[in-house]
C-alpha cells in the first residue's frame, strides 16, 4: 500500500493529462533537446503570461512559436519589429470602403492566437508601447473602438542580446507584462544530430509544422483547470516574503511589483498543474522562480548570485503553527 | 531591523547620555563635589560613546542585534555590582546598593547610546536616560541639577522630534519593511535547553526548600540584600532610607527608626523583671527574707521616682540557684507569643546584659549582684555618637565592627539594650554623657528615667571577634600572676575541690587560653542537656555540684553557673549574666528584625580580656555567640566542606543519582524522541494534517540529531529524495513526504488516501526511519 501511494503519488488529480501530453511531445519534437524551455513556454501558456525570448539568432525561436501555433490549432502571426514600424502595423487601422462608403477595421497581426514578436528590441518605444493594451489586458483600441482579442492570445516576443546598435531596451513597465523570460541556448549534440538526421529528405526550406493536437476549447479549459490549482495561504505568505525580500535587498534595485507577484503565483499554478498537481508546493515557487524574476527585477551585479541568495533566505514554510 | 539612518538622532542620543551621565555624577555625589566633575564625566561618557561608536562596523543590511552584543550590554548593567566588592577591598569605600544600580543603568546607556545603530538600542537609551533623569530629579538637590534637567528637557524635546521624523520617513519609505521571517513556517525542532534549565532550576529550588527549610532559605537569600538586617548583612555604605543612617522616621512599624511622641512614655504595673525571672525559671525554694535589705536611694532618685526605684534598680536582684522550677507551663507559651520588648535589626545571636552576678555565696546557692561603676566612661565624639571611653582599642584580636540597631517597644525598666563588645552608641540627638548611667559594668540604663520610652532607636556599634583566633595572651589569669579583681576569681571553699578537680579533668591538659575555655564550654555543651524543667532539689546544698555530678541536665543558669566557677577555678576572671538572648530563629522576614521578647531571658558568663572587654561564653546547647562577619572566601571554604561532609555522608545516594543522570544525558534524545512518538500515539490530532505534520516533525527532529536534518531553505520534496537515495528499497519517508505537502499545502482538500492509512503510513515511517538508523546513515554518507 505504501510503496503504491509513494510510485503513483497521491497527487493525480488532474484530468485532462493526454492533450498536455501531446502538446508537449508536440513541441519537444519541433524544438529537440530543449524540455526545460519546453515547460517553462507551456507553463506560461497555462497561465496566460506571455513570453520574451532573449537568445541569439537561429536557435529555434520562430520553429519553437509556429510548433505551438500549429499545435493548439490557433491563427499564428509574425511580427518582425524595425525602427519604422507603426503601432497600426501591429494592431491594425481603419481604411475607407469606396463601396459602403464606411470605415472598415482591418485587423493586425495581433489578432491571431500566437504572435511572435521577432526581435521586440528594434522597434520604438510608441510601437512597442502598443503592444502593452494588447497583453495586459487582450484588448486593442483603434479610433477608439475596442476589439477584443482572442481567449488564448498569447505573445512570444524575442530579443537579440548581442547586436545594441540601433535598438530600443524594452522599458520596466512593459517587461513587467511578460511572465518569464527564457533563453532557449545551444542545444546538446546529441539532438543536433537527430536535427540533422531529419533535414536529410526535406528538400525544402520550409519547417516543418507540427500537427493540431488540441483545440483552442481544450486549451481553454486547461487554462480553466490550471487557474483552480490551490494555492494554501502558507504559500501565499511564502511569495509576500519573497517579494518583500526582492525590495529591501541591498543589491536589488527594482523588486518586485504586485502585478509581478500575481503572474508568479499564476506560473506556479501551471507548473504545478503540469506536474499534475492540484496545489501549488514551495518546489513549483522554486522551479519558476528565476525566469519570472529575471524579466522584472533589475539586479545591480551577479544577477545568478543574487537570485540564489534570495531564494534562500526564506525558510520553506511547513508548519503553520 | 534596519540600521538607524539618521546621524543627526544619532549624535542628538551621545548629547542626550552625556547630559544624563553628568547629572546622575552630580546627583548620586554625596560629598558635594564640584559639578565641573560631573560635566567631566558627561564628556567622557560621550568621548566614550562616539569611539565605540565608530569602531563598531554599521551593518550593512537587515539584521538583528548580535546575541555577543546582548550579552556584553547585559554585562555592562550588572559591571558596577561585581565590581563593588574588590572596590571596597581596594579602597576601603564603597557606594550604596541603589548606586551601584543606577551606575549599571548609566553605563548601559552609554552602551546603549554607542550602538545606536541599531533602533532597538536608539529606543531603549532614550528610555534609560528617561529613568536615570528621573532619578536625577528625584535624588539630586544640588544647585546645577535645574540646569541639567532644563537641559534634559530641551536635548530630549529634540530628540523625540527627530526620531519621530525619522520614523515617518522610514515608513514612508516602502523599502523599509522588514521582511517577515516566518520562525514557525520552518520549525527547527531543537533541544529545549532553556526550558530545561528553568525546570531544573524550579526543582533543584524545590529540593533545597525542602531539605534546608524554607526559613533559612529566605535567610540566607536575604544575606543577598545588604540591608535586610537580621541575618548580619547590614551593608556599611548604606547612605539613607528608612531604616538607614540618620533619616530616621517615627512609627510603630518594626522598620521605622526615630523617637516617638513622648504621650507614650506612660508606666504601667506589668511584669517586672522579678516575675519574669520567676515565670522563667521558677521561685527559690527559701524565700530569702534576710535578703532584704534597704538600700539608701540618691537625693535625686527619691525626688525623681517618688521613693520608688524602677525594676532593674531595687535592691535584692540576687539570683538563687535553688528553685522549684516553672509550675505553669502556660505561662511561658503566652509570653512567647506575647509582644517583644525591643527589636533588634542587624547580625544575631546576641547577648543583650541586664544584670550582672559577680559574686557566688556558697552557703546560700546564691548569685549576687555586681557592682555599680563609678565613673560614667562615655563620651560624646561628634556625629550624635556616645562612645565607651575605658576600652582600649588596641587590641589586635578584633575584627571588622558590626552595627545594630535595636527598637524599643515595651521595656519595663530604664534599660538601653546593648551587645556585648560595645564600644559606641547613639540614640537620636542625645549626645551628653549624663543622660546615661552603667547599671552594672556593660549594662548601659538611662540616668534619672524610670523607663525607657518605646519607640527609642539605639544604634550600636560593637567589635567583633573569631573566638579560635584569641591569642592565650588576651586572656587573663591568676595562675599567670595577672592582676584582677579578686571577686571575679572567688569559689566558694566549700564547692571548690571538687570543682577544680573537673576543670583540671576537662581543660587541665589544654594549653592556657581560649583552648581551656573551649575545652569547659564544649564538655557542657557536648554532655549535658538543657531540660527548662528540671528542678534542684530543696535540700541539696550545692545545685551547681548537683547539676555537675548528678542530673547532667537543667536550665539555662546551671549551664552558666557550672560554667563561671569551673573557669574561676582555672583562674580565669568570670562573671554571670542575666540578660536577653536575641535568638537567630525568631528573625522576621517580613520586618526584617528580630523580636526579643521575655521569654528571651536568659544567663550565659563572660570572661574578662586584658583590654577591659568582656567576653560572651555561651556553654548553653542550643545557644550561639556573635562571630564576625566571614569573608567571602571563608564562607564558600565552609560552604565547600559542609558539602562535601553531605556528599560523604550519601555517597550511595550521590552515585546513583550520577550514575542516572549520566545515563539520561547520554540517552537524551533517545528518551526525548520516545516520548514524542508516545505523545503523538496516545493524543490523538484533530485532523489528519495534524498527525501527519506531527509525524514529520518527529522525524525532522530525528534527521536534524542525525546530522542529516532539512536545511530552513530546502523543499520537504528535495529533503525527503536525497534522504531516500541512500535507502532505495525503503520508499516510506517519501511516501510521508508526499503525504506532508499535501497535508500542508492542500488546504480544503480531502486526503488522498484513508485516514487509517494514512495512520499506519506515519507510524512505519518513523518505525523504519530510527534515530539510530539515521545516524548510521549520517555517518556513512555526507549530507552536508
Amino acid at each position: 500500500m505504501t510503496s503504491s501511494i509513494a510510485t503513483t503519488s497521491p497527487n493525480t488529480r488532474v484530468t485532462e493529462v493526454a492533450p498536455l501530453q501531446r502538446l508537449r511531445q508536440a513541441l519537444n519534437n519541433a524544438l529537440r533537446g530543449k524540455p526545460q524551455v519546453i515547460e517553462y513556454v507551456l507553463a506560461s501558456l497555462l497561465a496566460r503570461g506571455h513570453v520574451l525570448l532573449e537568445d541569439k539568432p537561429g536557435l529555434g525561436k520562430t520553429t519553437l512559436a509556429k510548433a505551438l501555433a500549429a499545435a493548439i490549432g490557433g491563427r499564428f502571426a509574425r511580427v518582425q519589429c524595425t525602427p519604422d514600424l507603426l503601432p497600426g502595423d501591429i494592431t491594425g487601422f481603419s481604411i475607407f470602403n469606396q463601396k459602403t462608403r464606411e470605415f472598415e477595421f482591418q485587423p493586425g497581426p495581433v489578432f491571431a492566437d500566437v504572435l511572435l514578436v521577432d526581435e521586440i528590441n528594434r522597434t520604438t518605444p510608441r510601437t512597442q508601447s502598443a503592444l502593452l493594451e494588447a497583453m495586459a489586458e487582450r484588448q486593442v483600441t483603434v479610433d477608439n473602438v475596442r476589439y477584443p482579442l482572442s481567449e488564448t492570445f498569447f505573445v512570444l516576443a524575442t530579443q537579440n542580446p548581442i547586436e545594441h546598435h540601433g535598438t530600443y531596451p524594452l522599458p520596466e513597465a512593459q517587461l513587467d507584462r511578460f511572465a518569464m523570460k527564457l533563453s532557449i541556448g545551444y542545444p546538446d549534440r546529441q539532438s543536433q544530430r537527430a536535427m540533422l538526421a531529419a533535414a536529410i529528405s526535406v528538400c525544402n526550406c520550409q519547417v516543418e509544422v507540427a500537427e493540431q493536437v488540441l483545440s483552442l476549447e481544450q486549451l481553454h479549459r486547461l487554462q480553466e483547470q490550471t487557474s483552480r490549482v490551490v494555492v494554501a495561504p502558507l504559500i501565499q505568505d511564502y511569495l509576500i516574503d519573497l517579494a518583500e525580500r526582492t525590495r529591501t535587498h541591498p543589491r536589488i534595485s527594482l523588486g518586485l511589483s504586485p502585478r509581478g507577484l500575481l503572474l508568479w503565483q499564476r506560473i506556479a499554478q501551471a507548473w504545478a498543474f503540469l506536474q499534475e498537481r492540484t496545489f501549488v508546493t514551495p518546489d513549483d515557487i522554486l522551479a519558476v522562480a528565476r525566469p519570472v524574476l529575471s524579466v522584472r527585477l533589475i539586479i545591480e551585479t551577479a544577477p545568478e548570485t543574487v537570485l540564489h541568495e534570495l531564494l534562500s533566505s526564506v525558510p520553506i514554510p511547513v508548519y503553520s503553527d | 531591523m534596519v540600521p538607524e539612518t539618521s546621524p543627526l538622532l544619532r549624535r542628538t542620543t551621545f548629547v542626550l547620555m552625556a547630559i544624563v551621565y553628568a547629572a546622575v555624577e552630580v546627583a548620586s555625589d554625596p560629598d558635594g563635589r564640584p559639578s565641573s566633575f560631573g560635566i567631566c564625566f558627561g564628556i567622557v561618557a560621550f568621548l566614550v560613546a562616539a569611539l565605540v561608536s565608530y569602531l563598531v562596523p554599521v551593518p550593512t543590511r537587515t539584521v538583528r542585534l548580535p546575541i555577543f552584543v546582548t550579552l556584553c550590554l547585559a554585562l555592562l548593567l550588572v559591571a558596577p555590582v561585581l565590581i563593588e566588592p574588590l572596590i571596597r577591598y581596594l579602597t576601603d569605600n564603597g557606594l550604596p546598593l541603589e548606586l551601584q544600580m543606577v551606575n549599571g543603568l548609566r553605563i548601559l546607556g552609554v552602551g546603549l547610546t554607542a550602538l545606536a545603530i541599531w533602533p532597538l538600542c536608539l529606543r531603549l537609551a532614550g528610555v534609560v536616560s528617561l529613568f536615570l533623569i528621573l532619578f536625577v530629579a528625584a535624588m539630586g538637590d544640588q544647585k546645577p541639577i535645574p540646569w541639567f534637567l532644563a537641559a534634559y528637557a530641551v536635548v530630549g524635546s529634540l530628540w523625540l522630534m527627530l526620531a519621530y521624523s525619522s520614523r515617518l520617513q522610514a515608513s514612508m519609505q516602502a523599502t523599509v519593511t522588514t521582511p517577515t521571517a516566518q520562525p514557525t513556517a520552518c520549525l527547527r525542532l531543537r533541544f529545549p535547553w532553556w526550558e530545561m534549565s528553568v525546570l531544573l532550576i524550579v526543582l533543584g529550588g524545590a529540593l533545597s526548600l525542602t531539605v534546608i527549610g524554607p526559613k533559612r532559605v529566605v535567610w540566607r537569600l536575604g544575606e543577598w540584600l545588604p540591608t535586610s538586617g537580621g541575618t548580619g548583612a547590614v551593608d556599611l555604605f548604606a547612605r539613607s532610607g528608612i531604616g538607614d543612617g540618620p533619616e530616621e522616621i517615627a512609627g510603630d512599624n518594626a522598620r521605622a527608626a526615630g523617637m516617638v511622641e513622648t504621650d507614650k512614655m506612660i508606666e504601667d504595673n506589668k511584669n517586672a523583671l522579678i516575675d519574669l525571672v520567676n515565670d522563667m525559671y521558677g521561685p527559690p525554694h527559701r524565700p530569702p527574707q534576710e535578703q532584704e535589705r534597704m538600700v539608701a536611694g540618691g537625693k535625686a532618685d527619691i525626688i525623681s521616682f517618688h521613693g520608688k526605684l524602677p525594676e532593674n534598680r531595687r535592691p535584692s536582684r540576687d539570683f538563687d540557684t535553688s528553685r522549684k522550677g516553672p509550675s505553669q507551663r502556660d505561662k511561658k507559651l503566652e509570653s512567647l507569643r506575647a509582644r517583644a520588648l525591643f527589636e533588634v535589626e542587624g547580625q544575631t545571636p546576641l547577648h543583650v546584659r541586664v544584670v550582672v552576678y559577680e559574686s557566688y555565696d556558697g552557703v546560700n546557692a546564691r548569685w549576687l549582684e555586681g557592682r555599680k561603676p563609678s565613673l560614667r566612661f562615655l563620651e560624646a565624639t561628634g556625629g550624635d555618637w556616645m562612645r565607651v571611653s575605658h576600652i582600649r582599642e588596641t587590641a589586635g584580636w578584633y575584627w571588622e565592627k558590626e552595627r545594630h540597631r535595636f527598637k524599643v517597644a515595651e521595656l519595663k525598666t530604664n534599660l538601653v539594650p546593648t551587645p556585648a563588645l560595645l564600644t559606641a552608641f547613639r540614640i537620636n540627638k542625645v549626645d551628653r554623657p549624663d543622660y546615661y548611667d552603667w547599671d552594672y559594668e556593660g549594662v548601659l540604663v538611662l540616668a534619672g528615667r524610670k523607663t525607657t520610652p518605646p519607640g527609642v532607636v539605639i544604634t550600636t556599634e560593637c567589635q567583633t571577634l573569631d573566638y579560635c583566633r584569641l591569642p592565650s595572651h588576651a586572656f587573663l589569669q591568676s595562675a599567670r600572676g595577672d592582676a584582677m579583681a579578686p571577686l571575679l576569681v572567688r569559689v566558694p571553699e566549700s564547692i571548690r575541690p571538687a570543682l577544680q578537680a573537673i576543670a583540671e579533668e576537662w581543660a587541665g591538659d589544654q594549653p592556657a587560653g581560649w583552648p581551656q575555655i573551649e575545652a569547659i564550654l564544649k564538655r557542657l555543651r557536648q554532655d549535658f542537656t538543657l531540660d527548662w524543667t528540671v528542678a534542684v532539689p530543696a535540700d541539696h546544698p550545692a545545685p551547681v555540684m548537683w547539676f555537675l555530678t548528678e542530673s547532667y541536665r537543667g536550665p539555662d543558669y546551671l549551664f552558666a553557673s557550672a560554667a563561671t566557677l569551673l573557669l574561676r577555678c582555672m583562674g580565669y576572671p568570670t562573671r554571670l549574666c542575666l540578660g536577653y538572648y536575641a535568638d537567630p530563629q525568631a528573625y522576621d522576614p517580613a520586618t526584617a528584625h528580630t523580636p526579643v521578647r521575655a521569654a528571651d531571658l536568659h544567663f550565659w558568663p563572660e570572661v574578662l580580656l586584658r583590654d577591659g572587654q568582656w567576653l560572651v561564653l555561651e556553654p548553653t546547647p542550643g545557644y550561639d555567640v556573635l562571630g564576625p562577619r566571614l569573608p567571602w572566601s571563608e564562607r564558600l571554604r565552609l560552604a565547600w566542606l559542609t558539602v562535601w561532609d553531605w556528599s560523604r555522608r550519601n555517597t550511595w545516594l550521590l552515585a546513583t543519582v550520577a550514575f542516572s543522570s549520566a545515563a539520561v544525558i547520554a540517552r537524551r534524545r533517545s528518551i526525548i524522541d520516545t516520548l514524542a512518538v508516545w505523545r503523538w500515539l496516545w493524543f490523538p490530532k484533530r485532523s489528519w494534517q495534524k498527525v501527519v505534520l506531527e509525524c514529520l516533525r518527529l522525524l525532522e527532529r530525528r534527521c536534524r540529531w542525525a546530522g542529516c536534518g532539512r536545511l530552513p531553505h530546502q523543499t520537504l520534496s528535495a529533503w525527503g529524495t536525497r534522504l531516500c537515495r541512500s535507502t532505495p528499497g525503503d520508499v516510506s519517508l517519501l511516501t510521508l513526504v508526499r503525504l506532508s505537502e499535501w497535508a500542508a499545502y492542500a488546504s480544503g482538500l480531502p486526503p488522498p488516501i484513508p485516514p487509517d492509512q494514512i495512520q499506519a503510513t506515519c507510524r512505519q515511517t518513523l518505525r523504519s526511519w530510527t534515530l539510530r538508523h539515521l545516524q548510521r546513515l549520517s555517518r556513512e554518507t555526507s549530507y552536508q
